[in-house]
């Protein structure tokens, strides 16, 4: 499973608890130190994992606290509640409207999955029911026309594209005005790959965001990346309005922790998550039942939400 | 006065007590930097096992006196001992000189392998470029794309013989037969170079890392080249341990003696994380072997030699 390590780190960390015979400063250390050490290991950012640290010691006053208070779980709430609120930004994920136009548009740093996730997406809406196309708006890389007709050809997806025409904007404001004439309801916009660091290839992200209107901008992103991710998630964000996260390549031995910090960056929730390179490797990702089945803890899920 | 007896009372063998809290926080500095959590560990570790019982040099103060040690031990894993030359190379030997590249996913291989293509017309190798990727969507069209943007920029007055040109047989084969069958053809054809591009794939994924593997055993490249990117976090150490022990475990050899199937890495993506350079760190120390190349953008110019000082310098800012 996902992130399946990590969580197992920390219910274990978490189950020395019950071990130990008394509840004292030490051994909370002791317990934080384990978790924060699974979450850098998992490419959590170290702001974060800093911060996680923080709030659970200044919530646990070992002075104060009453002492029939059950300290071990206080300590497993206020753990269980930061990581909650680290893979989930409390904000409802976006879904298309059946019967409207729901244009959606693919954003990310290069190489991070963005053409193949396109089209599997399409086949997920396509499968239950919906009118689905693809646009490449990508006419920078090499060969990237040809990746994404190859992939929707083979899908039987409708696309839009050119070989001629280098202007992305052009080619996305064509192909969606195209698509919602024809009456398409999810019509998916492939951007370039992009970083931070070179400030024309944002423009012109903003600048395919402003003529396509889309409903859902969509950060995708590695599962391996490291330390980086946090600031690069933040950058897009702060560009263009982001709404949603895809990880990808989690069937790699990745843990995907930096993913919790791009929603963190970017307040936003993760909606699918990308299992390999075939075009059904596609699953649809829920935070709540995500982090019960993580930390195997669904009964505090319950405490908390009262 | 009081600084006096302070620099006095530090003039003693340094315990392990003394690094901690300093070590500590170099560690976590480390980590920022997208150093591999596993080795800022080890890295700390190892200068808290030479510096304890040294006396400290007073002249410094015990911080930086810790930091310049780690410093040190830094640039020397960034420094290999084997330097990888290969123009000399080409020229030493008379049939084709064979690099492969490989990779996971997504990380630069394709584009990275144009860019070093480049390099090499520029430096009058002739080069013919191997498409092994017969899995990926656009995989052959990206790399067509490659070669006549190059035969645009370096066979203009076509009086000459081709300086580049692509060998592929299209998707759906077997990527070691057509390695093959491309370096015999480049004997025949003169090729100075051949640059054999690789489908990416996951590291746990054993029938795709047998088929690398069949790839490099049967045709033994002179040099095998990892391609990682520079914004991989934790997951440099499992991606290069298990690419190179899946190569030894199916019979593929380095050319060197020292039982390394990976014979040198490509770094990409530098461009794209500022300050936080750890993964060059990350790959060496697994590795032992010299980053060969670095890339530094999405043109073919944007291809650099590694610089270990300036990659301390930002690592320690
Ligand atoms: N194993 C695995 N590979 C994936 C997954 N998603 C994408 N890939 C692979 O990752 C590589 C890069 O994917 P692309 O879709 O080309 O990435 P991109 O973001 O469009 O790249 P640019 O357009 O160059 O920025 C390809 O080899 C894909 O097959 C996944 O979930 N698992
Ligand atoms: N910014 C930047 N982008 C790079 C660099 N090297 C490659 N890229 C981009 O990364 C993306 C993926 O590059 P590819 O060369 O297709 O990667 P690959 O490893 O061959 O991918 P697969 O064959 O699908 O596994 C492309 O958009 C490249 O332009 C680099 O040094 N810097
Ligand atoms: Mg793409
Ligand atoms: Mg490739």
């Amino acid at each position: 499973m996902v992130l399946a390590d990590l969580g197992r780190k920390i219910t274990s960390a978490l189950r020395s608890l019950g071990n130990a015979t008394i509840i004292n400063k030490e051994v909370l250390d002791g317990l934080l130190k384990d978790i924060c050490t699974a979450l850098l290991e998992a490419d959590v950012n170290i702001k974060l994992v800093k911060q996680l640290r923080e709030n659970v010691r200044s919530v646990i006053d070992f002075e104060e606290m009453a002492a029939g208070l059950n300290k071990r779980r206080m300590i497993q709430m206020a753990v269980f509640k930061e990581l909650v609120k680290l893979v989930d930004p409390g904000v409802k994920a976006w879904t298309p409207v059946k019967g409207r136009t729901n244009v959606v548009m693919f954003v990310g740093l290069q190489g991070s999955g963005k053409t193949t996730t396109c089209t599997k997406m399409a086949y997920y809406y396509v499968r239950k029911g919906w009118k689905c196309a693809l646009v490449c708006a990508d006419t920078f890389r090499a060969g990237a026309f040809d990746q994404l007709k190859q992939n929707a050809t083979k899908a039987r997806i409708p696309f839009y594209g050119s070989y001629t025409e280098s202007d992305p904007v052009v080619i996305a404001s064509e192909g969606v005005e195209k698509f919602t004439n024809e009456g398409f309801e999810v019509i998916i916009v492939d951007t370039s790959g992009r970083h931070k660091q070179e400030s024309s290839l944002f423009e012109e992200m903003l600048a395919i965001s402003t003529t396509t209107q889309p409903n859902l901008i969509i950060y995708v992103m590695d599962a391996s990346v490291g330390q980086a991710c946090e600031g690069q998630a933040r950058a897009f964000n702060s560009k263009v309005d982001v709404g949603a996260v895809i990880i990808t390549k989690l069937d790699g031995h990745a843990k995907g922790g930096g993913a919790l910090s791009a929603v963190a960056a970017t307040q936003s929730p993760i909606i699918f998550i990308g299992t390999g390179e075939h075009i059904d490797d596609f699953e649809q990702f829920k935070v709540k039942p995500f982090v019960s089945k993580l930390l195997g803890m669904g009964d505090i899920e319950g405490l908390i939400d009262k | 006065f009081g600084s006096f007896l302070k620099t006095f009372n530090y003039n003693k063998a340094l315990t392990e007590a003394d690094l901690e809290p300093i070590l500590n926080q170099l560690r976590d500095h480390l980590i920022a930097k997208n150093v591999a959590s596993e080795i800022a560990v080890k890295l700390c570790d190892s200068v808290s096992a030479k510096l304890v019982g040294q006396q400290m040099n007073t002249w410094l103060g015990l911080k930086s006196f810790v930091r310049q040690s780690l410093e040190d031990s830094i640039l020397r894993i960034l420094s290999p001992n084997r330097n990888v030359n290969i123009l000399r190379d080409i020229r030493a030997k008379s049939s084709p000189y064979a690099i492969v590249f490989c990779g996971v996913n997504g990380v630069g291989k394709s584009t990275n392998l144009a860019k070093i293509a480049n390099w090499l017309i520029v430096n009058n190798v002739r080069v013919l470029v191997i498409a092994c990727d017969t899995f990926r969507a656009g995989a052959i069209e990206q790399l067509r794309t490659h070669i006549t943007a190059l035969k645009n920029i370096h066979e203009r007055d076509g009086r000459q013989a081709s300086k580049v040109d692509l060998f592929e047989k299209g998707y759906g084969k077997d990527s070691a037969a057509i390695a093959m069958e491309g370096i015999n053809y480049a004997r025949t054809a003169g090729y100075g170079c051949c640059l054999v591009d690789t489908a990416g794939r996951m590291q746990g994924n054993e029938p795709l890392m047998k088929q690398l593997a069949k790839l490099i055993k049967i045709n033994e490249p002179d040099l095998t080249l990892f391609v990682g990117e520079a914004l991989v976090g934790n997951e440099a150490v499992d991606q290069l341990t298990k690419f190179n022990n899946s190569l030894l475990d199916n019979g593929c050899r380095g050319v060197t003696a020292n039982a390394s199937a990976i014979n040198g890495i490509v770094l990409t993506k530098f461009d794209t994380i500022d300050d936080q350079v750890g993964a060059a760190i990350s790959m060496t120390y697994i590795t032992g072997q010299p980053i060969v190349f670095v890339g530094v953008g999405q043109t073919y110019r944007d291809l650099k030699q590694l610089n270990a000082k300036a990659v301390v310098k930002a690592l320690m800012k």
